[in-house]
Order: structure tokens, then C-alpha cells, then sequence
């Protein structure tokens, strides 16, 4: 067993809290991505994983051994950073050869396995290149193979991609989910990018403030959002005041929606009421709903984000619509807005929680 | 990979050239007349500052190029004995004294022992400041530069005060070696300092540390070579500083290369100017040679920079 467990870890910086208690369970296997704002503790708790920092309370075990206070160079942790971080003096046989070296392992199977690592990030036959002769995507790659070389007990992945263009950060993506799936090793994952978070990881932890705010499937944390925080992060929402009428509804300028969310809620507070896009509909103005006029239509391909404002709230919110459903709409008309609200997220008025730019 | 900064080396240019820089066309009509006057200027004054700037520094050599070289006595120095009596002699003149070679040995001795001693102190000074601290950047800066804004002679006072104290330590020739290490530090810390900030040296570590590599290693294997320029750049300044000062080792009584050099000219103006002379052509050869060895990798602009200021300071020290 080589999962990764964190037991109640803090960590503070002087006055600021970088992790406040967290709990977080890396099956064997897994793949586990963080994801949150920049300053939200995700990379704090890779590095105490690697042993670059140390938690100030809980623990840290792999594989049921207590890592909490050993030294990096004794962890066997494999990580790839964010930046690259090749050895520029040293050839990419001899980048991917540097932990087996300090392993002391014999010169016939180091050079064995660096072959084999270099197959399975497909740059065989690149060995005697340096690292400027590569691009970021191949740098990447080889970061992989010398961090999997040393066979680790948990590979920690800290924004491989975010220093890629985009069409190489896909295809990257896969490639590192393919060869994790293949080994079968234990992987942490830090990333700001949802998209990445969500496409490669099969749980995912949402973190924000030092907090774990939520860790479930990707589809889970999409359609089933624990906190208004994790709704907003992920994905976008648009966001509608509204009074608590039931134990599963809400009214909404005098429309009553259905919500399973409003189930914990006092009747008659007031909250706003946050809807993604995709669950917003429009219908011809006759018809029942919150009355509306399109504000601008942005064509995007197989899906259109129509804009919409409503009369009587005068928020401004969007749909998503199939491309084919919304060519009829164009900006001045009028029309019905219909909500689905069985994927919708409550939030008490006055305590709206800021959410972090992801990219800052 | 970006070109250094030469103005600031170990920062990059803002420009990197192999993305090119901002277009060079003109934007929103602007006719190219308007830039001409200003070319035309920018080409005769930078080169008029350099030839200025030429004449001033290459005149004092070549008169003790003459001095030194030419067997004709100062009084008859002038136009009509230009090419009369040149001669490579002066300047191996002094080789033949016999404190010549032990004052030699002495300095070079000196040098070797101050470039590790300052190696052994900045290398892991300069990193675990680069990793740990780098709010206290700008004060130890600040405190490298004290001995180069601090004259040597205020050193030598405090040296005064404490010798009867410390007659152990002082008598013998090595306890130069650390007055050595300080007087290079604007250098050599300026030096060491540019090279970590050239490479990502908190990546360079996390990933060795976590391929299993102790501090040692790390720094053997990781930083070191990736290093090589900066250190290079460092040990010749420090050897530099060493073969240049007096006043330290005068007031030790300390028989180095400068000491010998101060008391050979007054016996032997010729051949002490000769042995000064050859110095200085020595010490450039050198830092051309610095400049090859470390032009492979990047830094080759601020190598340059920092040869060209060194030979400066060894220029300096030429009349004692």
C-alpha cells in the first residue's frame, strides 16, 4: 500500500494560514488533483508532502510510514514543478540518470531504466540532447521520466502544464494520465486550471482559505457543488436573489423554482440563489417564465452564451444554449427565461465570500 | 534562452531576441523622417565618448609602455626618439632580483587561499540567502560593498589596534588572507550573486532533493556546474584584488608582490614600471582568457563586464 494520507495538517507562515487542518486520503493508484486560487494552501500541502516544508501539527504517512519529518532527499517522492526544472548542465540521459545515481544503483541497470523511462514519455533517441534543445512540452516530459525513474511511492505534480500552450498542455494531459494509469502510481496533482483538474483526475479536493472545501468526482464537484465557493470556482454561475419558500424551493421574483438546496434553509430568508448557465432556457416572451430581453448572443460553436437581463430583478444573466436552439435569438428581442434549479447552490445574503481571480 | 541584461547581468533583457522585440515599423503613421536627426547623433556620440574615453586610458599606458620599453634616457624622451632603442627587456627586468620570486610565490600562494576561503564562506552564504532570506538581500549587498566605500587605510587602523593582541595570528603571512577575503567581497559577492540569479535556484534544489540528493550532493552536482561562470568571474577577481593591494600587506610588513613592486620601482623606475606593465598585459590576457573559457554558456556579456572592471582596478594599483 502506497497511498498518501494527511493527517490534520497545519501550516502557517507567520500571521498567514497556508493550511488550516487538512484531511485528504490519496488511495493507491489514485490520481487526486487540488484545486484552488492562488494563496488557497494547494501547493503548500504538495511541498509538505515532498518534504520542502514541514507541517507545523498533524502528520504525514505513505503507506502507513509516518514521512511527517524526514528529510526530501529520504521521501522517494517523484515531483515535477511548474517551472522547468532540468539540470541545464546535464545532458536529458544524464537529467533522468540523476536519482538513480544518488541511489548508487549499478551503471548497467540505471542506464536500462533510463532507456525505459525515456520510451514511455515517447522521446527515445533524444538522450544526448540538452535541455535548451528542447521544447517546453519535451522538458516536461523528460521532468516526467526522471521524476518516475526513481520508481517513487507517490508522484507529485506541481502545475506541470501551466507553463505550456494550450494545444500541448492537452496533449500532454493525456500522456500523463495514460502512463500514471499504466504504472498505477499514487499522484498528487496541483493545478489553478479547472479544466485540467476536472479532465485528469479521478477525485478531486477544491480548496480555498487553507480549507478543503470539497473532495469528490469531477462530475460530482460540477453538478453537486458543497458550497457556494466550490460553485463559483468551478465552472461559471449566474446569481439571482432570492427568498427561501420551502424545504425544496426558492422564489424568485415571484416564479417559484423547485430546489433540493433550499432543504437546510429557514422559510422566508433571504439568499441568493446560484444557477450555471447550461441550466438556464428561453422560450418565445408569450410564454411562462421571468420575463427578459436578450442582451448579446457570442457564437461559440456547437453551444451559444446568450445574454440575458430581467425585467423586475435587473441582474444581467447568461444561458448556454445548443447553437440551433439559439439561432433565432438576436440582442433587443424579447423573451421567457425558465430555470432548472435542481443543480442550483444557496447562499445566505451578506456573506458572499470573495472568489480569488484563478489566474492571479 | 534570454540574453543577459549587460547592465544588470543575471537579469534578463526584457526583450528576448528570439521572440523579437516591439515592431520596428511605424505605427499609426508616423513618418520614419522624424527618427533620422536622432540617428545620425546616435551614431557620432557614442563614438566620440569611446574614442575620448580611448585616448584617455591608452595614453598613460603608452607613455609607460614607452618608459618602461624605450633604453633612451627620460630627458631625451621626445619625437625625435620615437623609434630609437625599444626593447622587450624592461619588462622582465625585475625577474631578476631575488625578492622577486619568493614575494611571488607569496601573493600567488595568498591568491589560492583567498579565492577557497571566500568560496568556502559565499558559495553557501549567497544560496541559503538566495533560499531562505531574500528580504535580507539588499542588507548583505549592502554590507559587500562597505569594503569598497570604506578606504583600506581605516582596515589597517583597526588592524593597528588589535596587533599586539593578535601578534600570533598576524605574524604570520596567510593572516592576509582574510583582509583579502573582505577587500574582494563587493566583487566577488556581486559576482556569485549574479550567477544564482541567472538559474532557478529553488527549483534546481527542490528537484534534486527530491531525486534523493543531500545538500552536498546538490551542491556538487546541481548548482556548481550551473555556477561555473560566476565562480570562475569571482576567483579571478579575487586573485586580481590579491596581486593589486599594498596598503594591507605594507602595514603587516608582509612581503607580497605589490610590496616589492612599490620598493622595486623607487630602485629600479625602469624595470619596476617594466614589471607593471607586464602586470597589467598579464591580467587582461587573463580575463580575455576568462571571457573564452566561460563564453560557451550564456553570461559571456557579463563576464565581459566584470574583466573589463577588474582589469580597471589592476590598472589602479599601478603606481604605487
Amino acid at each position: 500500500m502506497t497511498g498518501l494520507l494527511y493527517i490534520s495538517v497545519r501550516k502557517t507562515f507567520g500571521p498567514t494560514v497556508a493550511l488550516e487542518s487538512l484531511d485528504l486520503d490519496v488511495k493507491e493508484g489514485e490520481l487526486i488533483s487540488l484545486l484552488g486560487p492562488s494563496g488557497c494552501g494547494k501547493t503548500t500541502a504538495l511541498r509538505i508532502a515532498a518534504g520542502f516544508e514541514f507541517a507545523d501539527s498533524g502528520a504525514v504517512t505513505v503507506g502507513g510510514a509516518d514521512i511527517t519529518r524526514k528529510p526530501a532527499h529520504k521521501r522517494n517522492m517523484g515531483m515535477v514543478f511548474q517551472s522547468y526544472s532540468l539540470f541545464p548542465n546535464l545532458t536529458v540521459n544524464l537529467n533522468v540518470d540523476f536519482g538513480l545515481r544518488t541511489r548508487k544503483i549499478g551503471a548497467p541497470e540505471r542506464k536500462k531504466r533510463v532507456a525505459e523511462m525515456l520510451e514511455l514519455v515517447q522521446l527515445g533517441g533524444m538522450g544526448n540532447r540538452y535541455p535548451h534543445q528542447l521544447s517546453g512540452g519535451q522538458q516536461q516530459r523528460v521532468a516526467l521520466a526522471r521524476a518516475l525513474a526513481i520508481r517513487p511511492s507517490v508522484l507529485l505534480l506541481d502545475e506541470p502544464l501551466s507553463a505550456l500552450d494550450a494545444k500541448v498542455r492537452l496533449a500532454l494531459r493525456d500522456e500523463i494520465r495514460r502512463i500514471q494509469t499504466e504504472l498505477g502510481i499514487t499522484t498528487l496533482l496541483v493545478t489553478h486550471d479547472q479544466e485540467e483538474a476536472l479532465g485528469i483526475a479521478d477525485r478531486v479536493g477544491v480548496m480555498s482559505s487553507g480549507r478543503l472545501e470539497q473532495l469528490a468526482p469531477p462530475a460530482q464537484i460540477y453538478s453537486r457543488p458543497a458550497s457556494a465557493f466550490v460553485a463559483r470556482f468551478v465552472g461559471s454561475m449566474n446569481e439571482l436573489p432570492a427568498v427561501v419558500r420551502g424545504p425544496d424551493a426558492v422564489e424568485v421574483s415571484g416564479q417559484t423554482i423547485m430546489t433540493p438546496s433550499a432543504l437546510t434553509r429557514d422559510v422566508g430568508e433571504s439568499v441568493l440563489f446560484l444557477v450555471r448557465p447550461e441550466d438556464v432556457t428561453v422560450r418565445d416572451a408569450d410564454q411562462d417564465g421571468l420575463a427578459g430581453t436578450v442582451t448579446a448572443t457570442t457564437f461559440q460553436g456547437a453551444s451559444t452564451v446568450v445574454g440575458l437581463r430581467l425585467d423586475v430583478l435587473d441582474v444581467l444573466i447568461h444561458a448556454h444554449l445548443n447553437s440551433s436552439t439559439a439561432s433565432h435569438l438576436a440582442a433587443g428581442q424579447r423573451v421567457s427565461v425558465q430555470i432548472d434549479g435542481t443543480r442550483g447552490v444557496l447562499e445566505s445574503l451578506g456573506a458572499a465570500p470573495v472568489v480569488e481571480d484563478a489566474l492571479a | 534562452m534570454a540574453d543577459i541584461n549587460p547592465l544588470a547581468p543575471g537579469l534578463p533583457l526584457a526583450i528576448d531576441p528570439e521572440v523579437g522585440g516591439p515592431p520596428t515599423a511605424p505605427i499609426g503613421g508616423i513618418p520614419p523622417r522624424a527618427g533620422r536627426p536622432i540617428a545620425r547623433f546616435g551614431r557620432l556620440g557614442p563614438n566620440l565618448v569611446l574614442i575620448l574615453c580611448a585616448v584617455f586610458f591608452l595614453a598613460p599606458l603608452l607613455a609607460l609602455a614607452r618608459y618602461a620599453l624605450q633604453n633612451v634616457p627620460t630627458i631625451l624622451l621626445g619625437r625625435s626618439t620615437l623609434f630609437k632603442k625599444w626593447s622587450l627587456g624592461g619588462l622582465t627586468k625585475a625577474f631578476s632580483d631575488k625578492q622577486f620570486g619568493p614575494t611571488l610565490t607569496l601573493s600567488l600562494k595568498l591568491a589560492v587561499g583567498t579565492v577557497f576561503l571566500t568560496l568556502a564562506l559565499l558559495l553557501p552564504t549567497a544560496i541559503w540567502v538566495h533560499m531562505r532570506l531574500p528580504k535580507m538581500r539588499a542588507v548583505i549587498e549592502f554590507v559587500t560593498v562597505l569594503p569598497y566605500v570604506i578606504p583600506a587605510i581605516a582596515l589597517v587602523a583597526g588592524i593597528v589596534v588589535v596587533k599586539p593582541h593578535a601578534r600570533w595570528f598576524l605574524d604570520s603571512n596567510y593572516s592576509l588572507v582574510p583582509f583579502y577575503v573582505i577587500l574582494a567581497l563587493p566583487f566577488t559577492y556581486r559576482s556569485i550573486d549574479a550567477g544564482l540569479r541567472a538559474i532557478d535556484l529553488k527549483t534546481l534544489v527542490d528537484a534534486s532533493r527530491s531525486l534523493g540528493a543531500g545538500w552536498g550532493t546538490t551542491l556538487r552536482r546541481a548548482l556548481v556546474p550551473n555556477l561555473r561562470t560566476a565562480i570562475i568571474s569571482s576567483a579571478f577577481l579575487t586573485t586580481a584584488v590579491v596581486l593589486g593591494e599594498f596598503t594591507i600587506a605594507s602595514t603587516l610588513l608582509k612581503n607580497t608582490l605589490p610590496t616589492f613592486q612599490a620598493i622595486y620601482v623607487k630602485r629600479e623606475p625602469q624595470g619596476g614600471y617594466g614589471l607593471n606593465l607586464l602586470a597589467l598585459v598579464v591580467t587582461t590576457g587573463l580575463f580575455a582568457l576568462l571571457t573564452l573559457l566561460t563564453r560557451k554558456r550564456g553570461s559571456r556579456k557579463s563576464t565581459a563586464v566584470v574583466a573589463v572592471a577588474a582589469t580597471a582596478g589592476q590598472a589602479r594599483t599601478l603606481a604605487p
